[in-house]
């Protein structure tokens, strides 16, 4: 519309000069390759979650969303959901409170910084199911470095330490602890390039104004932090809601289900068990939230852009 | 400059104990993985130490002689390099169009884009199985090649719309006025002044496809073709038994060099963005 | 060896894939580091014979996919070894790729929804819900049993769907699953741990002593496969054996009991954190005074620790109420995929393969017991002269465990698929962690898993499979 209207002001330009023509023919690849990977399964996937197809099988008898009732009844599955959301919501907790502290204080010059930040970023290097196998060795019910640490300084029993995969609640913590690990350095990341893209001019007019500290923090800092942040934790949010790695690798769900998350519940389900139709249903119940948590965030981390 | 030091001195000491939380399993991991089996199964031994057998490079030695390891690095390291450039190639185009060609539709795409992300791998790999097959990918490193922009895509092109939409406009149109093409100036102006965005998203869409593991497995069954977390499950974790050392070693060997590369990047595209041509 | 190994590589990589990788490689990267990988990896995947074809065109590729055997060497000497003359012998280039167990569902589930893959494929528990993917398996049943008489009644329960009249599976192995007890530990004690009681009797002094029981209540196999088989020496069963859900009853509750009391007086809280490997290293590590598991341990143990090997003896499971009724460990499932695409030659391997099972039996150390038992003769014999085993005679006992104490999970009715989604899903453990942990009494944990239950199998019925 707004191209269209406007009167040809230059000489005449050949098609791909045309806003009109030019903005789709540069965004159609990226369409045109995210529709077919992932769109055309995903909406198979709907489909499939709608049927009562068992094991690999891509097609089965319709019925309905009685998936999706069974599952919103299964006790296990209202766990799942649970462990989700409070995975997601404490990890990232952990990880935006981290990144604020780590990035205001890896943006400055010192000494054996960069040292520093090489032993930060290394989690972010390792390939996560390689990497939870390492927690998995941490945690080990019997040699585990953290219980031996414990047992020595006199704090835990020696005969019988905490089992950190063992028992529910210090299950989550285990969990949590590792989603945050991971994440932590991917959103510093973010953050620093964020306080790095506030101009120098910022700064100055703040010291001119006599903002320093906590009050620069306050009113300069954060606020105009807020946006990357909140892509910051965006990314977070969907790294450890669609996760399974560290689950299935440090639980399995276990103890009992105490620890089963939607990702995990899923793939037991629909893979393992090769109730596929009901794993489905469990895998996109979560997609709709998501969506709705991205698409808030994303209009918000753009509200804050224009002012 | 008391000052300065003090502001030093506070930097270790918030920064250090991060670094050392989020270094341990790495410290942890090498140390494990220089211990022989005898002593690393021995409770008594003080796990911070070496015991009968140990330290030894046994473990390394084993991964690089008796498994394919240095096949599944390489392999990792193609696929990696590969799913960057096709990333690049389509998401650059398209984060600049979303960023200054589109009106409100284009934002709404950016947004839909943006939510194919969310869709969980747990299920997606069936139906992409069946394309895989199609198309005679089953079993070829190929197919990971295929599919993983997937999911690069939509995340570098949401990066480098925010990215190209920092980039002052001026700059473009001193260029047009001058009488070049939008490609042209594209080419000429835009994407040199976004390198550093474009480093993020070089090193953000490498480290999506080296933590991957779910296609790697259901893709990929063929030793010659596997990537490392795929190729080490199946040689260093053998019904029930865990080969540790090795499993340590096989996860630290990538992860220092891909640090280190990380942080080299990110020192340049940092000092990019302060110093650059933009402020 | 080394030469060898090559000229084995090369066909293998022409044909199946490895050459558009090979090629990126080449391009990409230096050829000192392509000397570094080809000349320091063993290939790990085995393929057969082409070039030593005198001229004739081969009858055609058959592609196998199978988990890493827990003994390297195993895998060794069927893709070098076994494969490579079989595939002569036959005229077939046979491809032999191989998955860590945990990443099969997963793979089995990719191939039947891309309709391709491999024409074999293993599994390590009978694939109940593949049914409707596979071929039916009774003719390669028929034909082995022609040759080698009965097959074994675990191997039958476990592969056979009797609602539908169709082998849905070919076992060719399965694993027997002793108990693992430290002699020295349970001589100072004065008691062998026989029966259940006598478990329950020695359980605190052995814990005293800082050597708990370790029966793992997790989400792990071992876990699975040892809680179900305590169920069943106490009387308590899944189902009936015309599969109806009988889980509700007073000797679940009273096993329900009995482990937790087990658990109270004799074990520690790490059996809810193990993984498959856990008891493993807990029994390498001196901790525990007993456990269930394959020979994996003593194995082990004889590799890295000789002197600990010998303080392990095996032992059939102990004796409950009910008696001594205990299952396989692990079971060896081949399926022929419907799309499988050289049926012909895939059903041939299998008989061939269960026909003489001498091999598979010696190289995988005794794990792989045959499903037919006259497969090998004198399977006795041979366990009780196995060479490394410290004190000699060792294994003796594995051969009595096959033949007596080695049921299907789901016993007294055959493995189904819902079965195997109660197993894939853990419930058994689950049930009894519960119970362990004081989140729910034995009576209540009885009729709730009874219903959930009694909700996968009617699932199951709906679809025509039980």
């Amino acid at each position: 519309m707004e191209a269209a209207a406007r009167p040809p002001r230059r000489r005449r330009r050949d098609l791909l000069e045309e806003r009109r023509f030019l903005a789709p023919a540069l965004i159609a690849p990226a369409v045109i390759f995210v529709g077919l990977l992932v769109g055309a399964p995903l909406i198979l996937s709907v489909y499939l979650s709608l049927t009562d197809a068992t094991a690999g099988s891509l097609t089965g008898d319709f019925v309905g969303f009685r998936n999706y009732t069974e599952q919103w009844s299964d006790p296990n599955f209202r766990t799942a959901l649970r462990n989700t959301i409070v995975f997601t919501l404490l990890a990232n907790a952990i990880v935006i409170l981290g990144a604020s502290i780590l990035s205001h204080f890896l943006i400055r010059e010192f000494r054996g910084k960069w040292f520093l930040r090489f032993l930060v970023l290394l989690p972010w290097a390792a390939p996560v199911a390689l990497s939870t196998i390492g927690f998995l060795w941490i945690f080990d019910s019997l040699f585990s470095v953290v219980n031996w640490t414990l047992v020595h300084l006199s704090l835990v029993d020696k005969f019988n330490p905490p089992q950190w995969l063992g028992e529910p609640n210090k299950a989550l913590a285990a969990i949590t602890t590792v989603h945050a690990w991971r994440l932590l350095p991917f959103a510093t990341v973010i953050m620093i390039a964020g306080l790095a893209s506030i101009p120098k001019e910022v700064d100055d007019a703040a010291k001119v104004d006599g903002a320093t500290g906590l009050k620069k923090l306050w009113f300069v800092t954060l606020p105009l932090q807020l946006p990357i942040a909140t892509i910051a934790v965006l990314f977070g949010i969907v790294f450890t809601a669609t996760d399974m790695a560290v689950v299935y690798i440090l639980t399995r769900g276990g103890p009992f289900n105490s620890t089963q998350m939607l990702p995990m519940w899923a793939f037991q389900t629909g893979i393992q068990a090769g109730s596929l139709g009901q794993g489905a249903a469990i895998a996109l119940f979560l997609l709709p939230v998501l969506a709705l948590v991205t698409v808030l965030m994303l209009l918000f981390a753009r509200r804050v852009e224009v002012t | 400059m008391p000052i300065r030091r003090r502001d030093n001195l506070l930097a270790y000491l918030i920064v250090g104990p991060f670094a050392l939380v989020l270094a341990f399993p790495f410290y942890w991991m090498l140390q494990t993985s220089l211990k022989s089996e005898l002593d690393l199964y021995n409770t008594e031994n003080v796990p911070f130490s070496f015991g009968k057998g140990s330290p030894t490079l046994d473990n390394y030695r084993f991964l690089f002689s008796d498994t394919q390891y240095a096949r599944w690095l390489l392999n990792t390291v193609l696929v990696g390099v590969v799913v960057v450039l096709i990333t690049l190639a389509v998401a650059l185009p398209a984060g600049y169009a979303l960023a200054r060609l589109s009106g409100r539709w284009g934002q709404s795409l950016g947004v839909g884009l943006f939510l194919v992300y969310l869709v969980p791998p747990t299920l997606l790999f069936l139906p992409l199985s069946r394309v895989i097959a199609e198309v005679g990918l089953q079993d070829r490193l190929a197919s990971l090649i295929l599919v993983y922009p997937g999911f690069t895509i939509p995340f570098a092109t949401w990066l480098l719309m925010g990215f190209f939409k920092s980039i002052p406009r001026e700059l473009e149109d001193a260029a047009l006025v001058d009488g070049a093409s939008r490609l042209g100036t594209l080419v000429r102006i835009v994407f040199p002044i976004s390198l550093p965005g474009i480093l993020t998203v070089v090193i953000f869409t490498f480290s999506l496809c080296v933590n991957e593991f779910v296609y790697a497995i259901a893709f990929i069954t063929h030793s010659d073709s596997k990537v490392i977390s795929t190729g080490i499950y199946t040689e260093l974790i053998r019904g029930d038994v865990f080969y540790w050392g090795a499993l340590m070693a096989a996860t630290l060997i990538p992860s220092i060099p891909l640090a280190l590369l990380y942080n080299t990047f990110l020192d340049r595209f940092i000092a990019g963005f302060t110093g650059g041509a933009f402020r | 060896m080394a030469d060898d190994s090559r000229t084995i590589d090369r066909p293998n990589e022409e044909v199946a894939g490895g050459r558009v990788t090979r090629r990126e490689i080449l391009r990409k990267a230096g050829a000192g580091t392509l000397l570094i990988v080809y000349g320091g990896a063993v290939p790990k995947t085995a393929a057969a014979g082409a070039p030593k074809f005198r001229g004739k065109e081969l009858a055609g590729t058959l592609r196998i996919v199978q988990w890493s055997h827990f003994v390297p060497a195993y895998d060794k000497w069927f893709d070098n070894t076994y494969v490579k003359r079989w595939g002569q012998a036959n005229d077939t280039e046979v491809l032999v790729d191989h998955i860590n167990q945990a990443d099969i569902p997963a793979r089995a589930a990719a191939e039947v929804a891309a309709q391709s893959g491999h024409d074999i494929f293993f599994f390590l528990s009978p694939p109940a819900a593949y049914e409707d993917q596979v071929i039916d398996h009774a003719d390669i049943v028929q034909e082995v049993s022609k040759k080698r008489g009965k097959m074994k009644d675990v191997a039958l329960k476990a592969t056979y769907n009797p609602k539908t009249k169709k082998y849905f599976a070919f076992s060719d192995n399965y694993a027997p699953d002793p108990v693992n007890y430290r002699t020295d530990l349970w001589g100072e004690v004065g008691l062998k741990p026989t029966s259940w009681d006598n478990v329950l009797k020695a359980a605190p002094k052995l814990r005293e002593m800082g050597h708990p029981i370790g029966v793992g209540m997790s989400n792990e196999i071992d876990s699975n496969m040892a809680l179900m088989a305590m169920m069943m020496c106490f009387g308590s069963f899944i189902q009936s054996k015309d599969q109806h859900v009988v889980l509700n009853s007073k000797e679940t509750v009273a096993v329900l009991k009995f482990a937790r009391e087990l658990y109270r007086q004799g074990m520690s809280n790490e059996i809810f954190a193990w993984t498959a490997a856990s008891n493993n290293q807990a029994m390498l590590a001196g901790r525990l005074s007993m456990t269930m598991n394959a020979i994996s341990i003593t194995r082990s143990a004889e590799l890295s620790n000789p002197d600990l090997a010998s303080k392990i003896e095996l032992m059939p499971i102990p004796k409950g109420p009910h008696g001594r009724l205990g299952l396989e460990h692990v079971m060896g499932a081949y399926v022929i995929w419907k799309f499988a695409k050289n049926k012909p030659m895939a059903k041939k391997f299998l008989v061939d393969l269960e026909t003489k099972y001498i091999g598979a039996f010696e190289n995988s150390k005794f794990y792989n017991f045959p499903s037919w038992p006259s497969a090998v003769t004198n399977i006795a014999r041979r366990v009780e002269r196995d060479a490394v085993a410290k004190p000699s005679g060792k294994y003796k006992v594995l051969a009595e465990i096959a033949d007596k104490y080695t049921l299907n999970p789901g016993w007294p009715g055959n493995t189904n698929a819902a079965i195997d989604e109660i197993f894939n899903k853990f419930m058994i453990p689950q049930m009894f962690a519960e119970v362990a942990q004081g989140k729910r009494t034995p009576e209540d944990a009885a009729k709730v898993y009874d219903r959930s239950f009694r909700s996968i199998f009617q699932r199951w019925r709906n679809r025509g499979k039980i």
